[in-house]
């Protein structure tokens, strides 16, 4: 009974000394092993994943929308690999995120098998319609260093890559992306794919703000859209 | 079952009569997230080291919530919550900081 309070505060303190900016001496980008590889091996249930979505729905929504402000990002839709090494990374504290950490604790959302359900049930979601987006004023360079950057893992298309645990980045808030490649350009996301560190290093300010305002705006596929941005989630009505 | 009620719960409080500066404090507590971290009831944090807010002096949380989103307090655990602050003004605070209070 000791030990699990003494170990959350000890981590807590660890988590919140480094998202303040200490970086961690080893990034690790994707490690095999751990409760990673034991959830995405293990058959996620919806039924349960929606009592175990309850908690995080608080922030990100019934609908998995997010906030189109970019304050919580949209989860409907993406990757069940990217979820699942995000929430692993975030507990085992190789992702420094203060606002999330306590929800990715076991004790907040369960074990393993919780984490195979919770992403059964995100992958069930339709995705919003209406993501938050950049400026839009410089769309052309954005269009073009997308193109010549991001394509080869993200796909042309925003798709990412479920096997290679490269996020879908269809239907994502512009401010989340932007803080994204603000934290791995500042060394702050210790669990950011290396190619990507070294690459996001050259871009500029102006560069850096007109990708990511090209990539909120592409959109999902419209079967896996919502009908509108008024669609609430039945299952928490 | 918990998320359904508390949502029936914030439109019935909203309609209690009388208490016109302090009534939108259930509905801004939910939608401003608190509720994330400081649970449903203001008094069971997610974690341990949380505070509890149910009761707390209106002026000592609001001059909190103030000074965490501003950044003149950054110690201890206000990384966990300066992330969010932005959604919420000075009024809300007020409003959610005098609701806080009444709490017991």
């Amino acid at each position: 009974m000791f030990k699990q309070p003494l170990f959350k505060v000890l981590a807590i303190t660890a988590g919140l000394t480094l998202a303040l900016g200490q970086v961690g001496a080893s990034p690790a980008w994707n490690e095999a092993g751990g409760e990673k590889d034991e959830a995405l091996h293990l058959k996620g249930d919806p039924v349960n994943g929606r009592d175990v979505y309850e908690v995080c729905a608080a922030c990100h929504l019934p609908e998995g929308w997010g906030s189109k402000d970019g304050t919580f990002p949209q989860l409907a839709g993406q990757h069940g690999t990217v979820i699942v090494k995000q929430l692993a990374d975030i507990r085992s504290l190789n992702r420094d995120n203060p606002t999330m950490y306590p929800f990715a604790l076991p004790a907040s959302i369960g074990g393993a098998q919780a984490l195979a359900d919770v992403v059964a049930y995100l992958a069930s979601l339709p995705m919003s319609p209406d993501n938050g987006v950049g400026p839009g004023t410089d769309l052309e360079l954005g269009k073009q260093l997308y193109a010549d950057n991001c394509v080869r893992c993200h796909g042309d298309q925003g798709q990412g890559d479920a096997e290679k645990f490269y996020p879908k980045l269809q239907g994502q808030h512009y401010e989340y992306i932007l803080r994204q490649f603000r934290e791995i350009k500042a060394n702050k996301r210790k669990n950011a794919n290396p190619d990507m560190v070294k690459q996001v290093h050259e871009f500029t300010e102006q560069q850096l703000l007109a990708v990511c305002d090209h990539a909120s705006r592409i959109k999902p596929p419209a079967d896996k859209m919502a009908p509108s941005a008024d669609w609430k989630n039945p299952d928490f009505n | 079952m918990k998320y359904q009620a508390l949502l029936l719960a914030v439109p019935l409080f909203a309609l209690a009569p009388g208490v016109q500066a302090a009534d939108d404090g259930p509905a801004l507590y939910l939608k401003k997230t608190c509720i994330a971290c400081h649970g449903k009831d203001a008094k069971t944090p997610i974690l341990p080291t949380y505070p509890k807010l149910a009761g707390q002096s209106a002026d000592y949380a609001f001059n909190q919530m103030k000074d965490i989103a501003s950044g003149a307090r950054n110690n201890g655990q206000t990384a966990a919550m300066k992330g969010i602050m932005h959604l919420v003004s000075e009024e809300e605070m007020r409003t959610i900081a005098n609701w806080l209070a009444t709490l017991q």
